[in-house]
Order: C-alpha cells, then structure tokens, then sequence
C-alpha cells in the first residue's frame, strides 16, 4: 500500500478486531504524515449556512443568500490550506486521476439523502477524461440528474464578483424521475461563493423538485 | 532555436510545429517521453502516463513535438578558465576527452574534493569547438545552482541555460544547458555531450524513467561523474562496457580524513552522551563544525543542547527550512560555528576547516554512499586536509563499514 500523494508505503497497525471483524477492511489512501498537511474544518464552529470555519454565527454571505431563498446548510470538509491548493492543482491542473479516491475515507456527508453531483462541463470532460467531481465521491451513490452547459470561462479564472455573475448553466437531464426522493446532497469538490451550488438548487427546483436540498463539498 | 532538441507537449508549444517530428504520446503500452510502462486508464477510456505527469500530462490524446538539434557553428577556443590542472587531473582530462571523440559512455569516480568541475572542462570545450551541444544534468537543485555559475565564468563567451522546474527558459539558442535530471525528459538525441553529476543521489538511482532521459537525450559521449557510483555503473566499467577513469587523490595531494566510529548506546537524540559532547568541544576550538541527523525530528533537540554545552554560534538547516539559504551562508562566512543538519548539505558544499560529525550513523536512511559523501565534506582545504570525521552510532552496521572500508581503499591507491 502506497499513499497516493507521496508515494511512501503506508504502514498500518491492524488491530485483531478489525482483522478479523465482520466489517470490511479500510485501506487507507493517504498516509498519516500526508493526511496532517490537511485541514479539517471544525463542523461545530463552522458557519450553519455555508460551513466557512470559524464562524459559529450566520456569515454575512449567507444572510444575502437568505433573503433569495432557503439556505443549503453547506457542509466543507476541509479548508483550502496550501496543500489543498496544491492536491487540486495535482489532480484537476494536471490531470492525475490516480488521486481520486484520497480523501474517501474523509468524504462521508452526516446527512441522508440522494447525492447528486456537480458534473464537469462536456469540453473539460473531454480534455482531461474523466470528471473530478464523480472520482472525488466515487465512493458513494451518485445519481446524475443535472448536467452542465459549456461556458466560456471557468470560475477558478475568475475573481469573486465575476463568480457570482455567473448565469445559470445546469439543467436536469431528460428523463430524470425524483420518485420518493426527500432529501438532495449536492456534492462537488469546492465551495467558494456558493453561486454554483445555488444555481445547482435553482434549477432542481425549476424542474420540479420539491423536497429539502443540501450541499457537501471537499473544500470550503 | 530554444527548442532545438526538446521534445515538447501540445500544450508546450505555441509556434509552428510543422519543422518538427510528430509522435503519439503513448505507444506500444509505453510513455514515449519517460520510456516506462505502467500506464493509468482514465474513465473516458484512454491512458495516460503517471510516472512524468509533473512535468505535463502525457495521455493517448498528446502529441509530442520533437525537434531537430542542428548543429552550431563552430567556436574557437570557447574556454576562458585560466587556472592549472593537477598533472593527475590532465591525465584524466586526456582521458575525457578522448572519450567524447569517440562517443563511448564514461564514468569518472572521482573522490570528494577532487575537482571534479574543472577536469571536464578540456571536454566540454572539445565539443563546443566542434559546434556541439553539452549538457550537465545533476538530480541536485543546490548542485545546479553551485554548478552553473561556474562553467559560465569557465566559458565566458558560450550561451549557457539554466533550466529546472519553476523557472521560465530562456528563449534563445544555446550550446550549454544545466539542468536538473527531470528535465532531461525534456529533450531528445540533443546534447552531443552529456554530464550526469552526483548521479548517485536521490531521486536519479532508484528512478528508471531518468535513466531512460538520459539514454534520449544523448546522441554522443555520456560522461558519469561520481565519488560513489551506483553499483550499475561500477559493474558496467568492470565489465568493459564502459570506460573508467579513477581519481583517488584530492587536488591538495592529500588522503581523505578516515572516519572514527564509536559505538555507544545512548537516548539520542534526547541525551547526547557526555563523552562525545567532549569531544565535540575538542573539535569546536579550532575549526567549524557540520553535525548530520539522520530525522527532521532531531535538530531542535539537539540544537538546544548544544547551544548550552558546546556553542551559542549554532543552527540547523533542512530541505523545507525558509531560511535555508541564509543559514548556509552564515556558515560559509564563519557567523555560524556549528551547522546541525539532515543529509540536504551531503554533496556539493565546500566548507575549509570543518570537521564533520554524523549521529546516528547507522540509521537506515544513511547508505554507504550517504556516508562517504557526508565524510567527504571535511579536510577539503589545502591548510587543512586532516579535519576529524566522526561516526556516532549506537549499532554497527554494513553502511559504516562500506563507507570506512571504500575510504580507506581509495587511500590506499596509487595516484598512479
């Protein structure tokens, strides 16, 4: 076993009860040493609207988002530190699909629900083949009721006023049945002004879901 | 033209590319830039190359430029070095550049401090003369940058490169290029001569991809350069495959400082025993001193307690420290008496009268080849050839006694 950031070999000290548990082995993607540079953001002082660290009460942001509907209670597993920075550079700048199972163990949402990703627009699909939205969550089971239209620029080309003008791009895909669904997750790999996400929920509603609807992301 | 000789990505260029040779990017299950297998399946179904992706993506979809090297026009007398060789050193010199005339593979094991740079200048002027293009590549950072400004001064009038990543290329023609290894993968049948210095080191041995840069981006003479080869390389000049040329001797004329191991159990590096704190004392009161651990754990223990039993003039440096540079030259300067460091300043630092001390000598992170060059740091000033080089360790291991063993047997040597 290697980690798949550095490349070491990972050295684990099974206990007898996982050994010989009936639950299935975690094999872990990143080493212990790798998985420090990380950091966590702590849910429980961490913004109720958007999950931004260290901000128990309502951001500013999210009183705005507010008064355009109900909030999506966003969830961020980790902030965007300098190693973040450089694991998103590696995996979507470059290209290096072999990372997207890292943060599996960490990606697990609290909440229950339908999880519906954020997919990649068909030419960054196309240049980098594969979708780092749906390598991220691989793990779990996503249903792909939205999809993206191209746009002319990508948000992490923009600055934070040319992301929130972003116009609507997603739309549900033909054909897509929400049955009982109560619950949507959204989940996609950054949450930055939360325009993507909102425009996500925009258009799930404008199809004709009714139920509550939520977000998860790697980072905040 | 810049590119003369590289071999470059779709993404890399953004000029014509109709003068250059056009190859698919993978090929027969291999990465046509870095040679290795082991391809990684992407979802939409193609493959790409994990081993070289820093340097670029290679996948199914890339194209690789290939361009052309022709050659330049020839210089007369392109070396402006003024200094001597050593009677020892012209002889390997003769032998070096006879190599390259035949265009045959060379390694040169030349021990620590033997001025190794200024042996492969008759070489490097050879080719240049002849319109040749030269490449040095080192897997070292801190070589690159210790290397380059010294063949510029030794070629004054010769367009020279640096190159290695993080830095943008010069975008002019040049006959020089330094670089590190990884940017051999760069470049295809260019360098009509090409140097591979300190190729022992970390990452270019256990890397297969780099060997195969090298082996693509040669088209003449290979010239190795090392104090402690690989075992690949001493084979292969065993076997005759290769030429050698051995250089025991300093260019002062005098042996190498033999280790002294002592082995002693203590809880390092908590507690350095008393008895080598005196000795380093002993040491401390006529010349500088490098103290090498094995772990990043192990500087600040052991700075503290230096600082108050042996000298306030103390610091340590390691690979990520921001002030790695300053520390270095504070040393250098004398400002610094005591320098605790990882194995980052093993090669390429030339210190005069500094003493070196290693502990935890048998950690396994330290090979035989660790060792020598660690021990090869002391004695490198003509004033003072004999510097102490102590061995701490709490076990004995086979490094210690290859490293003491291979000292003493380029000692022994003849300088012929």
């Amino acid at each position: 076993m290697k980690c798949v950031w550095c490349q070491q070999p990972i050295q684990m000290n099974w206990t007898l009860s996982q050994l010989f548990g009936r639950r299935p082995l975690q094999v872990p993607q990143l080493c212990a040493a790798c998985l420090r540079t990380f950091a966590p953001i702590d849910a429980a002082t961490a913004c109720p609207g958007c999950g931004r660290q260290a901000s128990p009460k309502l951001c500013f942001d999210c009183q705005r988002w507010q008064q355009q509907g109900p909030l999506l209670h966003h969830q961020g597993v980790f902030a965007y530190n300098a190693a973040m920075k450089a694991f998103i550079q590696r995996y979507k700048g470059l290209g290096d699909w072999r990372l997207h199972r890292a943060f599996q163990a960490q990606l697990i949402p609290s909440k229950r629900g339908v999880f519906v990703p954020l997919t990649s627009e068909p030419k960054h699909f196309a240049s980098r083949g594969f979708d780092p939205v749906l390598g991220l969550f691989a793990h779990l089971p996503l249903r792909l009721w939205l999809q993206k239209a191209d746009t002319p620029t990508p948000q992490a080309k923009k600055d934070r006023t040319g992301r929130l003008a972003t116009p609507q791009s997603f739309t549900v895909r033909a054909g897509v049945v929400f049955g009982q669904a109560k619950r949507v997750i959204l989940v996609d790999d950054l949450y930055t002004t939360g325009r993507t996400f909102y425009h996500a929920a925009a258009a799930l509603q404008a199809a004709g879901f009714q139920g509550e609807i939520t977000s998860f992301s790697l980072i905040r | 033209m810049w590119y003369s000789g590289m071999q470059l990505l779709d993404s890399e260029v953004d000029f014509d590319t109709s003068v250059a040779q056009a190859v698919p990017g993978l090929a027969a299950g291999r990465c046509q830039r870095c040679g290795q297998k082991g391809l990684v399946e992407l979802p939409s179904g193609d493959d790409y190359c994990p081993h070289c992706i820093n340097l670029g993506r290679v996948s199914s979809q890339t194209t690789l430029y290939r361009f052309a090297a022709p050659p330049l026009p020839p210089v007369e007398q392109p070396l402006t070095w003024q200094g001597e060789l050593t009677p020892a050193q012209a002889r390997i010199a003769a032998e070096l550049v006879a190599a390259v005339q035949t265009k045959t593979e060379h390694l040169l094991w030349a021990v620590t401090g033997a001025g190794k740079t200024e042996i492969l200048f008759p070489a490097i002027a050879s080719v240049l003369t002849a319109g040749g293009r030269v490449g040095v590549a080192t897997p070292r950072l801190d070589v690159v940058r210790e290397l380059a400004p010294r063949l510029q001064a030794a070629f004054a009038h010769t367009a020279m490169a640096v190159r290695y990543g993080g830095v943008s290329w010069p975008q002019t023609t040049v006959a020089l290029t330094v670089m590190t290894t990884h940017q051999l993968l760069r470049y295809y049948q260019a360098f009509d001569l090409l140097v591979i210095d300190e190729n022992d080191a970390f990452p270019f041995v256990h890397d297969p991809a780099l060997w195969h840069a090298v082996s693509a981006a040669s088209r003449g003479a290979k010239l190795w350069l090392s104090a402690t080869p690989p075992k690949r390389l001493q084979q292969a000049a065993k076997h005759g495959k290769i030429g050698l040329s051995i250089l025991p001797r300093r260019f002062h004329g005098q042996p190498l400082p033999v280790p002294q191991v002592q082995i002693r159990k203590g809880q390092l590096p908590h507690k350095i025993p008393s008895k080598w704190v005196k000795a380093l004392q002993q040491i401390m009161t006529t010349r500088q001193c490098l103290l090498f651990v094995p772990d990043i754990a192990w500087l600040a223990p052991i700075v503290q307690q230096l600082k108050v039993a042996v000298t306030p003039a103390v610091s340590s440096v390691h690979a990520a420290d921001p002030n790695r540079v300053e520390k270095v030259s504070a040393f250098r300067q004398g400002q610094l008496r005591l320098l605790v460091t990882t194995t980052i300043l093993e090669r390429g630092v030339t210190i005069p009268r500094c003493a070196v001390v290693v502990l935890g000598a048998d950690s396994q992170r330290f090979d035989a080849a660790a060792l020598i060059q660690m021990a090869g740091r002391a004695g490198r000033a003509a004033d003072s050839p004999d510097d102490p080089v102590w061995f701490y360790a709490r076990h004995d291991t086979l490094a210690l006694h290859q490293a003491v063993h291979t000292i003493r047997q380029l000692n022994a040597r003849k300088s012929q």
